[in-house]
């Protein structure tokens, strides 16, 4: 291959290659992590990235994660710039104020050099279960400042040429509570990256080094002009939605705003965040990047998945975050639980812009995705910690019903088992069923929350430390086209001498043996006139216990 | 060998026969009775008698690979099943993972098999086994009578159980079932803790109510075809391929159906190992070009790569299967310009029907095979041996209009694009199934199977720089033809729940011993007579923590079994991941694999052809990489002589293929009767 002229089918073959790269470093991250966050959370990507920081190729089994290396990569080439790159360097970063997510998301960075000229930038981002702090698994919800939330990594170099620099590897042990675990899943991101470097090199010796970085760009382009080609067919105008999220987990009965106004003409989609809540004292804030990926899932699900997924598709996107906002906190603002607002932020961009497409956006899902840590020492003093993550019920559209128990928008976390929770930790699950009548009402009903009950056991040192991180817990996911809320989620503690504590969305407390946790996620919301339900549906409905017959005399009467 | 063996797939629409051990390999396809698969059966027995003087009586080996357990699932035609869960957890089956396959639908749909027991018939009992297997609560005989008297009043005729824990401890799942038997004989029963004894409720329970969903419909086909058989006097005993790539006899395969999901696919890739070892190539890939997939496999060491779960119909499928990954990349695969001015290739597919433009079936779009018929490799009167006349005025308009008008191409460069990009991704696909588990393609020799491959397969080689292509001599027959080629084989698996610091070889062992007479119970209903059973053993491994398993085999012969396995663990995972720790590592369940060699596959003495006679005619071609069609000669697969070599470029077809030999390749039949493709090493 000569010169920088590439014909639409050798490139179209590069992009494959560069997709299948991002995936191979996916593989390995994925496969050789020990955190089961990662494990069962798929909370991790990998990214390649242009010298000048565009994303060439991403794989990312959750959306929370597209684009949010930008920023960090971003950070990393301010303060190490390129020219000063060395073949084996490896970059570390993950301060939330300097282009991070949120303290346990630890970017690393590896220039990737093909015969002694650097050729790109391979990423990765991994949820570590643990980087000290306050709480264990480091998502503590009533952390007021970034400083209690863990270890704070700036742009820094952790190996020079292959070397590792011992005292960084040194204080990063001391920081964190399993440091086995941790150096094992930073290695797998090692590992994933070094990947993407022997295969970039092998595509390089095929192409040529120029040819390919001229590739890399064109191929960004093309995926800039199918995204705006996809924009102009949506009714330019602007479109706006407010939801709310329960609190931030210090002032409990406070709700948050979140409002969106999105606004689209001539190709361009902008998001104005203008109207959102206050930065807040607790750790629901959330850094830019957070809000850009909801506005790339958003762009994602009402245009053209098919779009080559690179930097190309998120040019034609502009934000409006007002600072000192929830969505643009000044430090130290506290910012670990910032999924939940991503989530929502996300949910308000779609319901924005169901008025405009109503066949393609449904009604608002639960929206929730609950986060719980469990740490603590067993009686022989082995630790554990362990971490469940639960959804909600998704909405209703027009002529389907919501689904039950299903990850949506921004995330897609799988949940624990039963039988590896017991097996990782001193607790019995007792019960984990779908909650009947959760779902919102309607002509098509929302889908199901869940519940799940747990049980401390005996075989425990001490206290076992719990974090509840809740949504929807104060407002429910809103009906569409005349259909039902879907139900509010609800999780109490029974503490073993029979007092009950209902838990405020989000709470940091600690649990003894005998002590039993019943939580219930949010339903979906319905679409739809309820009194339009088929008999048939709301039949099979009652049949399958997904609504009770009071529920269905209730709705009745109603209509 | 005096007798002959018959081996049978059952396709959806053809099913395909071969026939071993007499003077001459038959091969045939006939037509699939989808309704009573059986009468497909009779007509070949019949033609095989007629045709080719083999009477029933003389077949002392039938194999037979079956789709019924999968088609019951795709078609939602399998049994009414009950579910009886533990008391709180009758939802497991519809909560899942809650996971969503595709990120960015919004309009979702149910990721989890919960119509395989709707709420109403899912039922709980009182009972409850702890993490390390004792008993909390002992089982409420009254709850367990209640719940089995629920789901038989509605009408349920197969009862799925799965029971906390019941992996570590099934005593409570044999009491129910045992109570079951008492009530209600007639009623199938699966236990989570004989299908999947493994932990994860939800994959378990999924596993197990397939198998009782499947159970009575596998039942009834495998009885009415071994009957079938003895009615025409077959002396052999039916013996039916199973996912894992190992055979079992008819009454085994019966009582353990959620084995069969795999069972075609696994006795291609396992025809495609025999093929190899015929021709003394022990590391395969081995890829099916079908019309809107390909499906890739590895053979290393002769050994077909196993993995622990598949999926059916999008459900997870936990039980060993031969490794069999699908690309969304074949024949009918269509070709489109996308709006940045890119040629793009897939997801879609015409599939079948109305198929790509040139069967004249309504098509519009230009598909992979259009592209192979413009630009000259396939015979538009010659496909699929002549049975469909191909137009390619169509194949050509549909490129023209759809492909090279908008990216301002001629036509030959658009077809010979659609051909790189999806030769690019079949590549790509090969090399990310390769990496991923830890081997370099560049090794292996490429084995196409099915009809599609063999204008792909040299390609693809070039992409993953393979120098050898192995085409075998019948593949369009050879899931048939591996069927012949299988060993017999049992496995029994439990869980063993035990970090190796503190593992014990005396107690692995005491396990192993119990799941060794499982499997010799199972192997002794073989009528194995005579034959050699090798046992082998296997843990599935991971590091402390990790949750991501490798099986890694296990030696009691070594001198210290487990260091052996904790170093094979080490050399695997570095492997497979890229990296090895030294950290700390966990058993979590182990094998016994019992396997019986039959004699191995033989084509049988072909007649010899004579040398200088294979080629039939001329047509010209387009090449990549050549500036021009060329005229290239067209030879007859079956006129080829052992030790002649056709030099690329040349197009080979036969009845049930097309290869195309670039320049730079040369063919020549190998022992075994295939066609070894060789590349040129650039000097």
């Amino acid at each position: 291959m000569s010169g920088d002229r590439f014909d639409p089918i050798t490139l179209e073959v590069i992009r494959n290659r560069l997709d299948v790269i991002a995936e191979e470093m996916q593989t390995t991250l994925l496969k050789s992590s020990c955190s089961p966050i990662v494990k069962e959370g798929l909370d991790a990507s990998a990214s390649l990235f242009t010298l000048d920081g565009t994303t060439l190729a991403q794989a990312c089994a959750i959306p929370i994660h597209l684009a949010t290396l930008i920023p960090s990569v971003a950070e990393i080439r301010r303060v190490f710039p390129p020219e000063t790159m060395q073949d084996g360097d490896i970059y570390l970063l993950n301060d939330p104020y300097c282009g991070g997510t949120h303290l346990p998301d630890i970017a690393v960075v590896i220039p990737v050099f093909a015969r002694g000229r650097l050729l790109a930038l391979a990423a990765t981002m991994t949820h570590h279960q643990d980087v000290g702090g306050l709480a264990a698994g480091s998502v503590p919800t009533n952390a007021t400042e970034i400083f209690q939330e863990g270890l704070r990594i700036p742009a820094i170099r952790w190996a020079r040429g292959g070397a590792f620099d011992p005292m960084i590897t040194a204080i990063l042990r001391q920081n964190v509570r399993i440091p086995d675990i941790f150096m094992g899943d930073l290695h797998a991101q090692v590992a994933a990256c070094r990947i993407a470097c022997i295969r970039l090199q092998q595509t390089a010796e095929k192409y040529g080094h120029n040819s390919l970085m001229s590739a890399f760009g064109l191929l960004i382009e093309r995926a800039e002009t199918m995204t705006r080609a996809a924009l102009r067919e949506i009714p330019p105008g602007t479109y706006r939605h407010v939801d709310w999220l329960d609190n931030d987990g210090i002032e409990l009965d406070r709700r948050l705003r979140v409002e969106v106004a999105v606004t689209v003409a001539g190709g361009d989609i902008h998001f104005d965040l203008t109207g959102t809540s206050p930065q807040a004292r607790g750790p629901v804030n959330c850094v830019p990047s957070g809000s850009l990926a909801a506005a790339c899932f958003a762009v994602r699900a009402v245009t053209d998945p098919s779009i080559p997924n690179n930097g190309g598709c998120f040019r034609p996107i502009s934000l409006t975050l007002p600072e000192g906002s929830l969505v643009n906190p000044r430090s130290p603002a506290p910012v670990n639980a910032r999924s939940a607002t991503i989530k929502r932020i996300t949910g308000c961009m779609l319901s924005a812009l169901a008025t405009v497409l109503p066949e393609r956006v449904p009604a608002p899902s639960a929206g929730e995705l609950l986060v719980m840590a469990f740490g603590g020492r067993r009686r022989d003093g082995a630790p554990f910690v362990t971490g469940e993550l639960l959804g909600g019920g998704s909405g209703a559209g027009r002529g389907f019903d919501g689904v039950d128990a299903i990850e949506t928008d921004a995330t897609n976390c799988m949940n624990l088992p039963a039988e590896a929770m017991e097996l990782e930790a001193p607790i019995r699950i007792r019960r984990w069923s779908l909650c009947a009548d959760s779902g919102g009402a309607g002509e098509f009903r929302g889908g199901l929350g869940q519940l799940k009950e747990y049980e401390i056991l005996d075989d425990l040192d001490g206290a076992l430390s719990f974090s509840h991180r809740g949504e929807r817990h104060v407002v429910a996911a809103s009906g569409m086209a005349g259909g039902g809320d879907g139900a509010k989620a609800r999780s109490v503690i029974h503490r073993r001498d029979g007092s009950t504590v209902e838990i405020p969305s989000k709470m940091v407390t600690e649990l003894s043996p005998g002590d039993r946790v019943i939580i219930e996620t949010a339903g979906g919301a319905g679409w739809g006139p309820p009194a339009r339900r088929s008999g048939e549906a709301l039949a099979a409905d009652i049949a399958n216990g997904k609504v009770s017959t009071a529920e269905a005399r209730r709705l009745d009467d109603g209509a | 060998m005096s007798g002959l063996s018959v081996g049978i797939d059952i396709g959806g629409t053809f099913t395909d026969v071969i026939c071993v051990g007499g003077a001459d390999t038959h091969i045939m396809k006939v037509p699939s009775t989808r309704a009573d698969p059986s009468q497909a059966v009779q007509a070949a027995l019949d033609r095989l008698a007629a045709e080719h003087g083999v009477p029933a009586a003389s077949i002392e080996r039938f194999c037979h690979g079956t789709t019924v357990a999968t088609n019951a699932v795709i078609e939602r035609k399998g049994a009414r099943v009950g579910l009886i869960a533990t008391e709180g957890f009758r939802d497991i089956i519809e909560i899942g993972r809650q996971m969503r396959r595709q990120m960015y639908d919004l309009r979702l749909k149910p990721e989890t098999p919960g119509w395989l027991a709707p709420g109403a018939r899912r039922v709980e009992v009182r009972e409850r086994i702890s993490a390390k297997g004792d008993i909390v609560q002992p089982l409420d005989e009254d709850s367990m009578r209640a719940a089995v008297e629920r789901l038989l009043a509605e009408g349920v005729d197969a009862i799925a159980v799965s029971l906390l824990f019941a992996f570590l401890n099934p005593v409570h799942e044999r009491r129910i079932r045992d109570h079951i038997a008492a009530v209600a004989p007639h009623v199938a029963v699966s236990l989570s803790s004989e299908v999947d004894p493994a932990f994860r409720e939800y994959e378990r329970t999924v596993v197990t109510a397939l198998d009782a969903y499947v159970k009575p419909r596998v039942d009834r086909y495998l009885g009415q075809m071994a009957d079938h058989l003895a009615a025409s006097d077959v002396p052999a005993s039916l013996q039916i391929m199973q996912s894992r790539g190992g055979l079992a006899a008819a009454e085994v395969a019966r009582e353990r159906p959620v084995r069969l999901f795999l069972s075609g696919p696994a006795a291609g890739v396992l025809g495609g190992s025999a093929v190899g070892a015929l021709a003394g190539f022990e590391n395969l890939i081995t890829i099916d070009v079908g019309g809107t997939s390909s499906d890739i496999a590895l053979v290393e060491r002769g050994r077909t790569l196993l993995r622990a779960d598949m999926n059916v119909d999008g459900y997870p499928v936990r039980v060993p299967t031969v490794d069999v990954t699908s690309l969304g990349a074949g024949g009918g695969s269509i070709a489109w310009a996308d709006s940045g001015g890119g040629l793009r290739v897939g997801p879609h597919s015409a599939g079948a029907e109305p198929g790509p433009a040139c069967y004249a079936a309504g098509g519009a779009e230009p598909t992979v095979t259009d592209a192979s018929l413009t630009l000259g490799y396939l015979d538009p009167d010659y496909f699929a041996g002549g049975s469909l006349k191909l137009d390619r005025g169509l194949a050509e308009t549909a490129i023209r209009e759809r492909i090279a008008a908008p990216l301002a191409f001629g036509l030959v460069e658009a077809a010979l694009g659609i051909h790189r990009v999806v030769n690019a991704q079949m590549a790509d696909g090969i090399r990310l199934v390769s990496v991923k588990r830890g081997f370099d393609a560049r090794e292996f020799v490429l084995v196409p199977l099915g009809g599609g491959g063999g204008i792909h397969a040299t390609a693809l080689a070039e992409e993953l720089e393979i120098d050898r292509v192995l085409v075998p001599r019948f593949p369009g027959v050879l899931s048939a033809a591996g069927l012949l080629a299988a060993p017999i084989e049992h496995e029994r698996s439990c869980a063993y729940h035990a970090p190796v610091a503190d593992a014990s070889v005396a107690a692995i062992r005491e396990a192993c011993d119990a799941l060794d007479r499982g499997a010799a119970a199972l192997m002794e209903r073989e009528h194995v007579q005579g034959l050699t059973v090798h046992r082998r053993y296997a843990a599935d491994m991971a590091y402390v923590g990790q949750s991501h398993l490798i099986e890694v085999g296990l030696d009691f012969e070594a001198d210290d079994p487990l260091d052996a396995l904790y170093r094979d663990f080490e050399a695997a995972h570095e492997r497979i991941n890229g990296h090895a720790t030294g950290a700390p590592a966990k058993i979590v369940n182990l094998r016994a694999i019992h396997r019986a060699d039959l004699p191995g596959l033989d084509f049988g003495g072909r007649a010899g052809a004579e040398p200088g006679r294979s080629l039939k005619a001329h047509r010209e071609v387009h090449f990549a990489g050549l500036p021009a069609a060329v005229r290239t000669e067209i030879h007859d697969r079956g006129r080829i002589a052992a030790g002649e070599t056709i030099a690329g470029p040349a197009i080979i077809e036969q009845d049930d293929t097309t290869t195309l030999l670039p320049p730079g390749w040369t063919a020549r039949v190998v022992s075994g009767a295939a066609l070894l493709l060789e590349r040129a090493r650039a000097s």
